[in-house]
């Protein structure tokens, strides 16, 4: 029976962390480094740098005047949120080489990208949680799923038949662990771990729908937890709280956030979600 | 605390019922091409992409059912005519899944004037297929028409799958909205179905009451 841990070794090699996050990371963790030096490094990747540049013409940043350079980008946005900016526009098309046939990654991205949109709407609302981080956080959090659909795909199967076979009392996380002994949360962790993300992507991505596990990044994760079933409502267009998984009461303590907000932000991420879509999926 | 499991009515007991914890009640799942009827005070569910579930139910003694059903393609077989009406031979299973819940409440006591509809599914859950739910909407809604079957109310069409969970009883419905995680496995086991009834036509008579 194999692990979290083995599922995410069997994918090495298939799944990169892109070279240019890499590099951005390395220049932002440097003191040395200028943030000339992080433009720099963006602008060695062509299509890296017309897309940083139309993410920082979009509505998701709303600046005054044009952004036309990079270094002028990376001014505006902040050297450490290029780093998370950069993991964010290059994941989806890292993972092209994992495909599955239980989801299609139109519908899975959708979906995460609804989830990073509400997280950073979150996110501003409360104010004491980094906006770019948690879009990424949102943006990662399922990741585990793509990697179990792929390795493992008759077990994933096996997973979602359960969760509709209960009427969906059970959620797919746990079908998985009664499955495989782990869920997609754990896998998500274990990439997290391998690619030497940040401790907040790590916990948020492995503790989502188990908030009582993470430690040190408990706010973060309770609103990328809210987030989750949220982007749920906008895809399916419904404010009912029984269309979606349960909200864990602890996530409303721990944001210090309440049910009043989910109208809003199912609405600020169904009104975003097609201009964003094409940003950071590459889709025209 | 749970109640006993009620009785199946004789031609049901193969049906997997289960108890629903959250909301304390037992339901019985029906499958692509599979039907369900009750006397008694307990649920039917099912999940649906493209497919349709009519249920139905005698509103005076609470006695009905949901049956679960899609038409397959056209085979280009069936002749002219029946093709300038839209009823291509794939409404033949349509009729049978419909007279086969409708026989299956009768035949425990529903009366046919007491008969209310309520109809859920054909979503467009694929893209770049053809609409084959709104093919079976069609269907279904000419069929009530044409029996003169009173319809109270409907959930269909849109891009979602969904569950819908039925009390014969109290006449209500659920339906809930799935996210599209569930698409593909959802559309396999329809595909399943459809591939199936196509392999065994369906032959011989319907009693009609």
């Amino acid at each position: 029976m194999s692990t979290a841990n083995d599922l995410v070794k069997d994918i090495r090699g298939l799944v990169t962390l892109p070279h240019v996050y890499i590099q951005i990371g390395r220049l932002v963790e440097d003191p040395k480094s200028s943030s000339a030096d992080i433009a720099k490094a963006a602008s060695q990747d062509p299509s890296f740098t017309l897309r940083l540049l139309r993410v920082a013409n979009s509505a998701l940043y709303r600046f005054p005047s044009a952004v036309e350079t990079v270094a002028k980008a990376v001014a505006i946005i902040g050297t450490s949120q290029i780093r998370n900016l950069a993991l964010s526009m290059s994941v989806a098309s890292s993972f092209e080489g994992l495909p599955n046939e239980l989801v299609s990654m139109d519908n899975f991205w959708r979906h995460s990208l609804l989830c990073a949109l509400t997280a950073r709407h979150l996110a501003r609302l409360i104010g004491r949680c980094d906006p770019d981080a948690l879009f990424t956080a949102g943006l990662l959090h399922d990741i585990g799923e793509l990697i179990i659909f792929n390795r493992l795909p008759e077990q994933a199967k096996e997973s979602l038949l359960m969760v509709l076979d209960s009427d969906e009392q059970i959620q797919v996380h746990q079908a998985e662990q009664k499955v495989l002994g782990f869920d997609h949360g754990d896998v998500g962790g274990e990439l997290a771990r391998e690619w030497h993300l940040p401790p907040l992507l790590e916990e948020c991505i492995a503790c989502h729908h188990d908030i009582a596990r993470s430690r040190h990044h408990r706010r973060e994760t309770a609103l990328i937890h809210l987030a989750n079933a949220i982007a749920i409502m906008a895809e399916l267009n419904s404010l009912d709280p029984l269309d979606v998984p349960p909200f864990d009461p602890a996530a409303w303590e721990l944001t210090g956030l309440t049910p009043d907000c989910i109208e809003p932000a199912v609405r600020e991420a169904q009104a975003a979600i097609n201009e964003v879509e094409r940003l950071f999926t590459g889709r025209q | 605390m749970r109640p006993p499991l009620p009785p199946a009515l004789q031609g049901f007991e193969h049906v997997r019922r289960t108890w629903n914890d959250s909301q304390e009640f037992y339901s019985a799942r029906i499958l692509p091409g599979e039907y369900y009827v009750t006397r008694s005070d307990e649920a039917i569910s099912t999940t649906l992409g493209s497919c349709i579930a009519a249920c139905i139910r005698d509103r005076v003694s609470g006695i009905g059912g949901m049956n679960h059903f899609m038409l397959p393609a056209s085979t280009g077989a069936e002749s002219d005519s029946w093709k300038a009406a839209g009823l291509g031979i794939g409404t033949r299973y349509g009729n049978f899944a419909m007279e086969h819940l409708i026989n299956g409440i009768l035949r425990n006591g529903g009366l046919r004037q007491n008969l209310e509809v309520k109809i859920f599914g054909g979503g467009r859950i694929l893209a770049n297929m053809t609409d084959v739910g709104m093919r079976n909407i069609r269907f279904v809604r000419e069929y009530l028409k044409m029996e003169n079957l009173r319809l109270v109310a409907e959930d269909v069409g849109d891009t979602y799958p969904r569950m819908a969970i039925y009390f014969p009883a109290s006449g209500k419905a659920r339906v809930k909205r799935l996210r599209s995680l569930h698409n593909n496995v959802i559309s396999i086991q329809e595909k399943r179905y459809v591939e199936s009834i196509i392999e065994k036509p369906v032959a011989g008579d319907i009693e009609l009451f």
